[in-house]
């Protein structure tokens, strides 16, 4: 019955980091998420940790994430995600609004 | 009830008996003030001595019904026992108004209640009005000096015990023998609202008090100054802690003593750790910023 | 995020937290404490399987309203209904706290300039009351945050915004009550038992729960305009709530204190009036009681606009 924590390790062929030193987006409603994206020097490798009630779909969030790393050429980042049952659609969804979100000029934290 | 043969849920106003000094209480009146004996029929007020002191009583009536607010019996306090309630209270400091702290009147809660009126009528007018108004009565009367001091006697359930109980200075339990219910919620229906097993929570009430039912869960969280083991200690308990609460003031140390005294307890015997952690990480970050906001 | 502009023209109803909190302050003055980044989620929730958030449901901070600071606590109601754990109660309790303190402090520097310098508490609810998977402490969490309402009083004001989705229900439905001033939109709804409770108690054939005409007009803003129980009704703009809040934070203590439903005994005494008014008239739905203050037609009142709706609906007379 407990949470469940996923990790999982990324690495692009040619990585950017963020803009800001860190962003969030998103709320942990049910069937959605919430993202924290912070910026780190992981040697240009990606770190996801994924906190989710559901069970049994590792796979499934590696593939999402996969895509997202490869799509989107992300590096020297560490992911933070908490989820209710989002779907992998929403999943990626919000991963591209979180880095637009931390791409964001002017705002920098 | 069979198991608890010697509950005292239903039996507000046998408790003020137990309580005071025989054939002292003085229903309906506080200072100059007087109720309407048909007002507010399921809150039993007054003024009485305990131990010679005079006081005045807020209790529950779970046997008395309200003609006018059909939903309001067996001890759910009504708009027209929430008013009732905070005028005592205000009446209760009128009447010391011009005393020394020392020397404010003791308000002594006996609390049996399963719930706050939930009906259409009540959600017109504006329940939600009538608990808070006691509420903010209450603190401050407490923060004016009157030592208030709450005795779970039967029921103190959800939001009807934060109206009548939560407010208080020091707040007593009779012990889980007399049948004694403290929570928002059995695990009943915390399983049934939240899809959660009921054996798992059950379980994990053991070890996690945040959610678990009962007095005693209530103790570690801070939520329960003291719990009494029998009746017949109410009247000594009850008198030991109005002293105390004197005391307390009489030192300034409002802090210890309340809702907020009682988030101290409850970090001191391990029951909620976190919530004071979070208030000061708060503090210290507004630290960083501050001269922005004061300075403006 | 959109830009504090874009916000503004924005629909509070549909916003998030984090929106409102950051445009019902000035632009750009906003700083949220104990934000996500801190990561400071419910120890309890884990336990029970349940989904956790950073800022476990509520964004707490400070901004600016000329001179004002003003501490804002904004529930968010996607995450677990908006309820109250040990957590966000201790972030809600926090939040008054310091804005107390740094009033104390205000003084104390600019004692020549404190009206125009006085903190304000901003509460936008989304809640339905305590969380039940860490019940006794959200429970706890509500008495805190009457206590810290009674040290604010005559100092400075607390002011509760309710126009989202959840409305505030439950044990939130009397701390709303317990504020200064309240600020609703028409989609706000304050209240203690909800709808399904109600129902529940009193059988179908007196309340039913899925008539949501019904609901609103029982516990929604426009009844609660009509009762005096909601100081400014505004339209669903965040900057309606904004320029609402600009008001509030220049009036003086004493009209703060003279926009009050309950805390003094002769509030208590009024409404006192109107619970034996109640009693007396058995109303059957909230429509008898507007007829009653004198609203011949009150049948037109729900369909009215706001601006329609301000210029003719009758309220209470107070007193």
């Amino acid at each position: 019955m407990a949470l469940q924590t996923l990790e999982f390790e990324f690495q692009d062929a040619a990585p950017k980091t963020i803009e800001k030193e860190w962003s969030h987006l998103g709320v942990t409603g049910s069937g959605d998420l919430e993202v924290l994206m912070e910026k780190k020097d992981l040697a240009g490798k990606v770190k996801v940790k994924v906190v989710t009630p559901v069970i049994g779909f590792d796979t499934v969030w590696q593939k999402m994430l996969q895509k997202f790393v490869s799509d989107c050429h992300v590096g020297n980042v560490s992911i933070e995600i908490n989820d209710d049952n989002a779907t992998p659609i929403v999943v990626y969804m919000r991963l591209r609004q979180a880095l637009a979100e931390a791409n964001e000029k002017g705002a920098e934290k | 009830m069979d198991e608890f043969d010697n509950t005292m849920i239903g039996r507000g106003r046998d408790a003020i008996g137990m309580i005071i000094d025989p054939k002292t209480f003085q229903e309906n009146s506080v200072g100059d003030y007087s109720f309407d004996p048909e007002y507010g029929p399921c809150a039993a007020v007054g003024t009485a001595k305990l131990q010679g002191r005079c006081i005045t009583v807020i209790a529950n009536d779970a046997q008395a019904f309200n003609d006018r607010f059909p939903v309001v019996f067996g001890g759910i306090i009504g708009m027209e026992e929430a008013y009732k309630m905070a005028m005592t209270v205000y009446k209760s400091m009128e009447a010391d108004k011009d005393k020394p702290m020392a020397e404010k009147r003791p308000i002594v809660l006996i609390v049996d209640t399963p719930g706050n009126g939930p009906g259409k009528m009540e959600e017109i007018a504006g329940m939600n009005k009538a608990t808070g108004g006691y509420q903010l009565a209450l603190a401050e009367a407490r923060k004016a000096g009157h030592p208030i001091i709450a005795c779970v006697i039967g029921r103190a359930i959800s939001g009807a015990f934060l109206c009548h109980g939560l407010q208080a200075d020091h707040i007593l339990a009779l012990s889980k023998d007399y049948g004694t219910m403290i929570h928002v919620m059995p695990i009943t229906s915390i399983s049934r609202i939240t899809k959660m097993d009921i054996e798992k929570l059950e379980a994990l009430s053991t070890s996690n008090p945040v959610f678990a039912a009962g007095v005693d869960f209530f103790y570690k969280l801070g939520g329960v100054e003291e719990v009494i083991n029998t009746v017949d200690d109410m009247r000594e308990i009850i008198s030991k802690h109005i002293n105390e609460v004197y005391a307390i003031k009489a030192a300034g140390k409002f802090d210890r003593l309340g809702p907020w005294g009682r988030g101290l307890l409850g970090e001191e015997r391990g029951g909620r750790i976190v919530r004071l952690k979070a208030m000061g990480k708060m503090d210290g970050e507004f630290e960083t910023v501050a001269d922005q906001y004061i300075n403006a | 995020m959109k830009s504090w502009k874009e916000l503004s023209g924005a629909s509070f109803f549909n916003a998030t937290a984090r929106e409102r909190a950051v445009g019902m302050v000035d632009e750009d003055s906003f700083t949220e404490l104990l934000g996500p980044h801190d990561r400071f989620t419910s120890p309890h929730l884990p336990v029970l399987g349940t989904a956790v958030e950073f800022d476990d449901g509520m964004v707490t901070g400070v901004g600016r309203i000329g001179k004002h600071p003003v501490f804002v606590i904004s529930m968010e109601g996607k995450f677990i209904g908006g309820s109250i754990g040990e957590v966000n109660g201790g972030k809600m309790v926090g939040t008054i706290r310091l804005a107390e303190k740094v009033a104390v402090r205000i003084k104390k520097k600019h004692p020549d300039e404190y009206e125009q310098r006085r903190p304000m508490v901003v509460i936008s609810f989304e809640t339905g009351g305590v969380r039940l998977h860490e019940a006794n402490a959200g429970l706890l969490a509500h008495a805190e945050v009457m206590d810290a309402f009674q040290d604010c009083r005559r100092k400075l004001p607390v002011v509760c915004v309710v126009g989202s989705k959840v409305g505030c229900f439950g044990g939130m439905g009397f701390v709303a009550a317990a504020t200064d001033v309240i600020i609703m939109n028409e989609q706000g709804r304050i209240g203690l038992t909800g709808p399904e409770v109600i129902e529940q108690e009193m059988g179908k054939e007196e309340f039913d729960a899925s008539d949501k005409a019904l609901v609103y007009r029982t516990t929604g803003a426009k009844q609660k305009y009509i009762m005096q129980d909601c100081n400014y009704l505004v339209e669903d703009t965040i900057e309606a709530f904004y320029l609402a809040l600009a008001e509030v934070a220049d009036k003086t203590l004493d009209e703060i204190e003279g926009m009050r439903r309950i805390g003094s005994v002769k509030l208590i005494e009024e409404q006192m009036d109107i619970v034996k008014l109640v009693g007396d008239m058995q109303p059957k739905d909230a429509m008898d009681m507007w007829k009653y203050y004198g609203n011949a037609k009150p049948e037109i009142l729900p369909e009215l606009s706001i601006r329609e709706f301000l210029q003719v609906a009758k309220r209470r007379v107070r007193g």
